[in-house]
């Protein structure tokens, strides 16, 4: 469901997406749902980049700090990260 | 470049900073100041909220970047004259800066001229906020391959020069300023000691920090045209991922290189760019807020002066005593980026105003080692 907080997923990029906008933003657990934006969630544009540096250095996945934006939604940021992980796989895992 | 070590422990000769000394113009500009020169859209709370940054430094008009350099460095002699053991005479001169007092020649010639150093090699180095780093690599390159004894290295910008007032991303980052080292031969077991570097450049990135026109490329034309744009440009957002990248991989290749935990790193002295970036290097690299010396609310980004101006400001030091291990580490225009390892050196900061300018500064009668009681001994960012 669309207005479920990403709190309790299983899914390894969930978690760690929670964990990071907790942790390193300050952002309300309750509120970092699939449908808000990072600016809804109080993120700048710095934090924007600073947040996909984070990811990437955490899934070692080819994520573009140039489409880092405030506009991204929580679902369109983890979707990013999962289709990013499945073509590193597919790749042999080496991106 | 694959990191490079200095002077095997024990065994080998590097330079030694013997001396340290900075120059701040007296103009202060708080942050109102600069928002209503250029009519920006932006407010005190959010510059000091969102880049780290206070207040600044700006040169008056007609005092250039030779001006700043000269007294930064006449500051460093002054420094290590103060300190035990004698003073080598400079015999070499770097400057780093990307607004030399002309496009053509060099500013350090005239900069060494004025300290009363005629016949010295003297040269400037471009690689913008990298500068200082860049130029103590290449001096303690040039130290332990015979070419010089004691160069004096000098940061040095007054990016107020070239900043577009009505540019928000810029005109309230930037300060003016100049910090220097005078370094001498010595070893890797003595206070100020450079043990260890690490640079790099990736020319991909050209257009992220630059000013357009005015080189070769795009001449500044006779008639003035406003199509060719000789301002400072920073495209901000992309530039912050290239520094935390960089400066983080560098840094941890220095440690790398001497077997230095991050966390046995006393004194941590970033480029003074943006406290985000800083502080998302130094959380990465495991350094503790209390070891990070910077100066950036009082000073902003002063470009290649921003690593010597904290070095040279005693209260930035917090309490990093002689012999305490220091990280050096910058990123800049280019895009350019390196860091260095050292130890904090004995001798004790000074800080300046700037050279008076003269007509021709032919102040070719002047002593390469000034009196050291004309300088007030405690350098101070702080402002009234």
């Amino acid at each position: 469901m669309a207005s479920e907080t990403l709190v309790h997923s299983a899914d390894p990029v969930d978690q760690h997406l929670v964990t990071v906008l907790q942790g390193k933003f300050e952002v309300a657990p309750e509120d970092i749902r699939p449908a808000a934006t990072l600016e809804d969630l109080g993120l700048d544009s710095l934090a924007a980049v600073e947040l996909y540096v984070t990811l990437q250095e955490q899934w070692q996945v080819p994520l573009d700090d140039s489409e880092a934006n405030i506009g991204l939604t929580v679902q369109q940021v983890r979707d990013t990260v999962h289709r990013l992980r499945a073509d590193s796989a597919g790749q042999g895992g080496t991106a | 470049m694959s990191p490079v070590t200095f002077g095997a422990p024990g065994t080998g000769t590097t330079a030694v900073v013997a001396g340290t000394g900075g120059c701040l113009p007296a103009r202060v500009l708080a942050n109102d100041d600069v928002i209503a020169a250029g009519a920006l859209n932006t407010t005190d709370e959010w510059l000091r909220t969102r880049t780290g940054i206070a207040r600044r430094r700006r040169t008056t008009p007609g005092t250039g970047t030779g001006a700043l350099a000269t007294a930064a460095a006449r500051a460093a002699l002054r420094s290590a004259a103060a300190a035990p053991g004698s003073t080598p005479r400079p015999d070499l001169v770097l400057l780093a800066t990307t607004t030399p007092d002309h496009p053509c020649p060099a500013s350090a010639p005239e900069v060494a001229h004025r300290l009363g150093l005629n016949g010295v090699p003297a040269f400037d180095l471009a690689a913008v906020c990298s500068g200082f780093v860049y130029g103590l690599t290449v001096a303690t390159a040039l130290v332990r391959g015979g070419v010089c004894s004691a160069p004096l290295v000098i940061g040095a910008d007054a990016f107020s020069s070239i900043l577009d007032p009505a540019d928000r991303e810029t005109a309230p980052i930037f300060g003016d300023g100049a910090g220097a080292v005078l370094l001498r031969r010595g070893g890797p077991d003595e206070p100020g000691a450079v043990l260890a570097a690490d640079l790099g450049a990736d020319g991909a990135g050209r257009d992220l920090i630059t000013v357009p026109g005015g080189g070769s490329r795009a001449p500044w034309p006779a008639d003035h045209d406003a199509r060719c744009d000789h301002r400072f440009r920073m495209r901000g957002r992309e530039v912050y991922a290239h520094a935390v990248r960089r400066m983080t991989a560098s840094s941890r290749a220095v440690l790398d290189q001497l077997g230095w935990p991050a966390d046995s790193v006393r004194a941590f002295v970033a480029h003074q760019a943006n406290q985000r970036i800083l502080d998302a290097v130094a959380d990465r690299l495991g350094i503790p807020p209390e070891r990070r010396l910077g100066n950036l609310s009082e000073l902003g980004n002063t470009a290649a002066a921003s690593i010597p101006l904290v070095l040279a400001d005693g209260s930035a030091r917090n309490g990093t005593e002689p012999g305490a291990r220091t990280l050096l580490t910058a990123f800049g225009g280019g895009l350019t980026w390196g860091s260095t390892a050292l130890t904090w050196p004995v001798s004790e900061p000074r800080i300046t105003p700037p050279e008076p300018e003269t007509d021709n500064s032919r102040r070719s009668n002047a002593s390469w080692l000034p009196k050291h009681s004309s300088t007030p001994p405690i350098p101070s960012t702080s402002t009234s």
